[in-house]
């Protein structure tokens, strides 16, 4: 049975990954963490990334152009954000954050934490999204 | 199942937030059972928090089935297949009705939702009934310690984004400005679609299938926005968690802080 901890083991498994994490970017709560993060906290790091998230989903310059029109939607029916994933390059590192659609209303991103010189973007970039769509997948 | 013990949960002592001295101590002597507070009930396995619930918040069933993880039909055979057993989760997964990290996610969500609410200010006693366990049954269990210090984070975020609590428990009513030049993002607009004058934010959870903390959560940012208001006519009901409109406890220079934020917001309008 695939769960967050299976899946932040495989996440782990990507070359350079040093930590990771699946987190609610409404709250900013860590639901499961692994490795290290960058402040040695994982809790401030899941809230600090969940604002970064959440400015993504929200800005109506990333929305679905072919989008239906809101009001269409029944009430209750989820709706994952539009943004796929956030990349954020520092100087030794990349940060990802993926957006996981699940069919009940939520709002949780998986963030891994690369180290850029042993790290491969593409492939990190491709794995994760699997692995999104793995974790809320039978 | 049949020691009930009674202690009363202090509150607002002096000292560092304690959001609960009989939870601390169930989770040191590792206790099994429900912690029955005024807004909700927190479910123990081993000094474990294993599940919570509270009037205030849907419960996983309504998460499950709103958004069409799950059939009502799936939920109730569920329910009636391991129920008895105490192990509804576990049979969702392995039946194939729910993926498991499907499950985890929407579980804890649920947990920490409910969590929040029924650790809100009380003066009334908290009660523990040994031995009790919940039919959902293990899914993750997730620490005590955990569970208070996200509580704690919670109620200061919300303060955080716009501190006052009014829309929190009252009929919430979009006003004017709704609609017109102050576009909201997607998931606040479904909020706001529902803020007719009788839902309170419990409702609105409820009716979208969404974690009530999360809806208020985009409330403030509406109230701070000024695309929601409390409707002030009837009197807040009591489950309106009294308290929490005082200023949150680790900030350390309150009044400022407070002035600060009004000044801006009244700045932005």
């Amino acid at each position: 049975m695939p769960g967050i901890d299976e899946c932040l083991l495989e996440v782990m498994r990507l070359p350079g990954a040093r930590g990771a994490a699946v987190v609610d970017w409404t709250s900013g709560l860590a639901l499961g963490t692994i490795g290290d993060s960058p402040n040695g906290d994982h809790e401030a790091t899941a809230a600090e990334t969940a604002e970064v998230a959440r400015m993504a989903a929200e800005q109506p310059a990333f929305a679905r152009l072919s989008s239906p029109a809101e009001g269409d939607r029944p009430p209750g029916e989820a709706a994952g954000p539009p943004v796929e994933d956030v990349i954020v390059t520092t100087h030794d590192g990349y940060h990802m954050l993926r957006f996981v659609e699940t069919a009940f209303d939520s709002s949780v991103f998986l963030h891994l934490w690369l180290n850029r010189s042993e790290g491969n973007l593409a492939l990190a970039r491709m794995r994760l999204g699997e692995l999104a769509e793995r974790l809320v997948l039978a | 199942m049949s020691a009930i013990a009674a202690g009363l949960d202090a509150p607002a002592a002096d000292r560092a937030p304690v959001l609960s001295p009989m939870l601390q101590r169930l989770a040191a002597e590792r206790a099994t059972g429900a912690l029955m507070r005024d807004h909700g009930t927190l479910y123990l396995a081993d000094g474990q928090v294993v599940h919570a619930e509270s009037p205030a918040t849907p419960g996983i069933d309504v998460l499950l089935t709103a958004g069409g993880t799950l059939r009502h039909e799936g939920w109730w055979d569920a329910v009636a297949q391991a129920g008895a057993h105490r192990r509804v989760g576990r049979y969702l997964v392995d039946s194939g009705h729910v993926p498991g990290g499907a499950l985890e996610l929407c579980h804890l969500g649920a947990l920490y939702d409910a969590a929040f609410f029924a650790l809100a200010p009380t003066g009334t006693p908290a009660r523990f009934r040994y031995g009790v366990a919940h039919w959902i049954g293990p899914v993750r269990p997730v620490p005590v310690a955990a569970v208070e210090r996200e509580t704690l984070r919670r109620r200061e975020f919300l303060d955080r984004i716009w501190p006052d609590a009014a829309c929190d428990g009252a009929p919430l009513l979009r006003t004017a400005a709704y609609g017109s030049d102050a576009p909201a993002p997607a998931r606040q607009s479904r909020i706001l679609e529902l803020a007719d004058g009788f839902r309170t934010a419990s409702d609105i959870a409820r009716e979208l299938g969404r974690s009530a903390f999360h809806v208020l959560v985009d409330l403030r940012r509406l109230a701070a926005a000024g695309l929601v208001e409390a409707v002030r006519a009837q009197p807040l009901p009591a489950a309106s968690a009294p308290g929490r409109i005082t200023l949150p406890e680790v900030t350390a220079d309150p009044d400022i802080a407070l002035l600060r934020r009004l000044r801006d917001a009244l700045e932005a309008l």
